[in-house]
């Protein structure tokens, strides 16, 4: 097996290590995985961002290229730099101004029409469809996204739910049955992304005890029972030196 | 103090302990339950399944290493299929630090494939904007790309050729862990461009998205670990996702039951604190 990936193994498994002693309490391992963790991230942004961006986008069209017109892009770019200079800091204005303007123009329209008219588009869908020889017909199936039945289902949890929130009206008499049932569907829709969260937190779990268990193979020097044991004895070792300090009474000057 | 109080303080790290043995006894040893494919995850394999050979897929890994769990799996089980379907993959990322993860998914799995960097697929690799790069792509893809991740240049490529922009893709789909990801693929290009689209994501997005794939605005969804052992299955290699299905239904089964014993608990307390206020009274 190549040396870098017998490395790689023991990184990745020391860390997960580290990370993991978090659940039994804070400590300078957990504190040395997060600091580099944060550290590597943003070391690789900033190589990754130089390379694409400084590199190849700007630096080598127009050095070997010859595309001059890109010194336009780069110009309003600097203009943000301004920011650091107090005096010259009202020219980055013009730098937000041009995001802000171009962003918007290409967002909102785009937006409003995926978002909200789709959106509404499928909210409001007939009840009833005409089907060639049966006539005009209701559908009853709940695992039918599109039949009639589900269609009176959204109907009921949109409206129901867009009354909970508009508060100029009291939630009293038929109002407070109807805010109440949007509380229901608001329930079920936070219960179903609940229900999703713990499934990805599960899914990462399984992800690392996966790596765990294949780098406590022998032809990667058994990484994860080495550092295993390492981790737990420094563990034990913090918890011995903390409850000796504590044991010890201050010294009087 | 009674057994319910004793147990609504037990110490959080013996729970901590039970999630992580119900995760790991099924991984050392699998029991091989049953997936059940979802019409969602379906969606996907069936439009891949229909385009002819030599279509053009592009595939978006928009993740870091933080979803790697979650999403790898995916992106192996379509790469997979989209090169045994002899498919021209373009892939690409809009996550800076997903790049080298994506470059090495890619590479793994062409090589597997016996497929050819340049002539069967190529990895664009990633360029600055997020959303502008889809625009940029959806005027002139050699602009936002001039060269690849290895810094060939684009233009020339036998796997782009014929491809000037989005509309030219046959189907695109982006794996996506949070913004940009599905939702800017769908606002910035194919409501735009009008090509199909489909998506995976990370659990926690999934339902967030179901109102897109209901309105057809995406074709399919692989939603998580869930999604990616599904897609294992109908592709015939089951791989990393299938063999964790059996340790996430083992800890979601330990936390229904931790939930109903502490709400049996909570409302057995409760119960008796009225009594004791009705008795005082």
């Amino acid at each position: 097996m190549p040396i870098e990936t017998i490395i790689g193994a023991w990184v990745a498994t020391g860390l997960t290590l580290f990370i993991f002693s978090f659940l039994y309490k804070d400590n300078p391992l957990f504190k040395l995985a997060e600091n580099l963790y944060v550290g590597v991230s943003v070391g690789y942004t900033i190589v990754k961002t130089y390379d694409t961006v400084i590199m190849h986008l700007i630096w080598k069209p127009i050095v070997e290229n010859g595309e001059w017109a890109l010194l336009i892009p780069v110009a309003i770019g600097l203009l943000m730099l301004t920011r650091y200079v107090p005096k010259a800091a009202w020219m980055s204005r013009y730098a937000f101004a041009f995001i802000v303007g171009v962003g918007s123009g290409l967002a909102i329209p785009r937006v409003i029409s995926s978002y909200i008219l789709k959106q509404i588009e499928d909210t409001v869908r007939p009840l009833m469809v005409l089907v060639p020889g049966d006539g005009v017909t209701f559908t009853w199936s709940l695992l039918n996204p599109a039949s009639g039945l589900n269609t009176i289902i959204i109907l009921v949890g949109v409206s129901s739910v867009l009354f909970y929130f508009f508060f100029s009206v009291e939630h009293t008499g038929p109002g407070r049955a109807v805010a109440r049932t949007g509380i229901l569907f608001l329930m079920i829709a936070f219960g179903a992304a609940f229900g999703y969260t713990v499934m990805a937190r599960m899914s990462l779990l399984i992800g690392r005890l996966m790596d765990l268990i294949e780098f406590s193979d022998a032809s990667y020097g058994q990484p994860t029972l080495w550092l295993l044991a390492i981790t737990m004895l420094t563990l034990a070792t913090l918890a011995f030196m903390s409850r000796r300090h504590q044991g010890n009474p201050p010294e009087s000057h | 103090m009674t057994f319910a109080e004793r147990m609504l303080k037990i110490d959080r790290r013996i729970i901590f302990l039970v999630i992580g043995l119900c995760t790991l006894l099924p991984l050392l040893n699998p029991v091989g339950l049953p997936i059940k494919i979802s019409p969602e995850v379906r969606g996907v394999y069936d439009y891949i399944e229909s385009l002819p050979e030599g279509s053009v897929f592009l595939v978006s890994l928009d993740f870091d290493p933080a979803s790697k769990p979650e999403l790898q799996p995916q992106s192996v089980a379509l790469l997979r299929h989209a090169f045994r379907k002899n498919l021209r993959v373009v892939a690409m990322t809009l996550w800076v630090t997903g790049t080298g993860l994506a470059d090495q998914i890619i590479t793994q799995v062409a090589r597997e494939m016996g497929k050819e960097s340049g002539k069967d697929y190529v990895f664009l690799g990633w360029s600055p904007g997020g959303t502008a790069v889809i625009i940029n792509m959806g005027q002139d893809l050699y602009s936002a790309f001039p060269a690849d991740y290895n810094g060939k240049p684009t233009k020339g490529l036998s796997v782009l050729q014929g491809i000037t922009n989005l509309r030219d893709v046959n189907y695109a789909i982006s794996l996506a862990a949070g913004n940009p990801g599905v939702e800017a693929w769908y606002v910035f290009g194919k409501d735009k461009y009008k090509f199909e689209l489909g998506g995976g994501c990370t659990g926690v997005m999934a339902p967030g998205l179901y109102p897109l794939l209901r309105s057809g605005q995406i074709n399919g969804l692989i939603g998580g670990l869930r999604g990616a052992a599904e897609y294992e299955s109908l592709i015939g290699q089951k791989g990393k996702a299938v063999a964790g299905m059996d340790a996430q239904s083992a800890t979601h089964l330990a936390i229904i039951v931790l939930v109903i014993i502490c709400n049996v608990f909570y409302l057995s307390l409760r119960k008796a604190a009225r009594q004791q206020g009705q008795s005082r009274a």
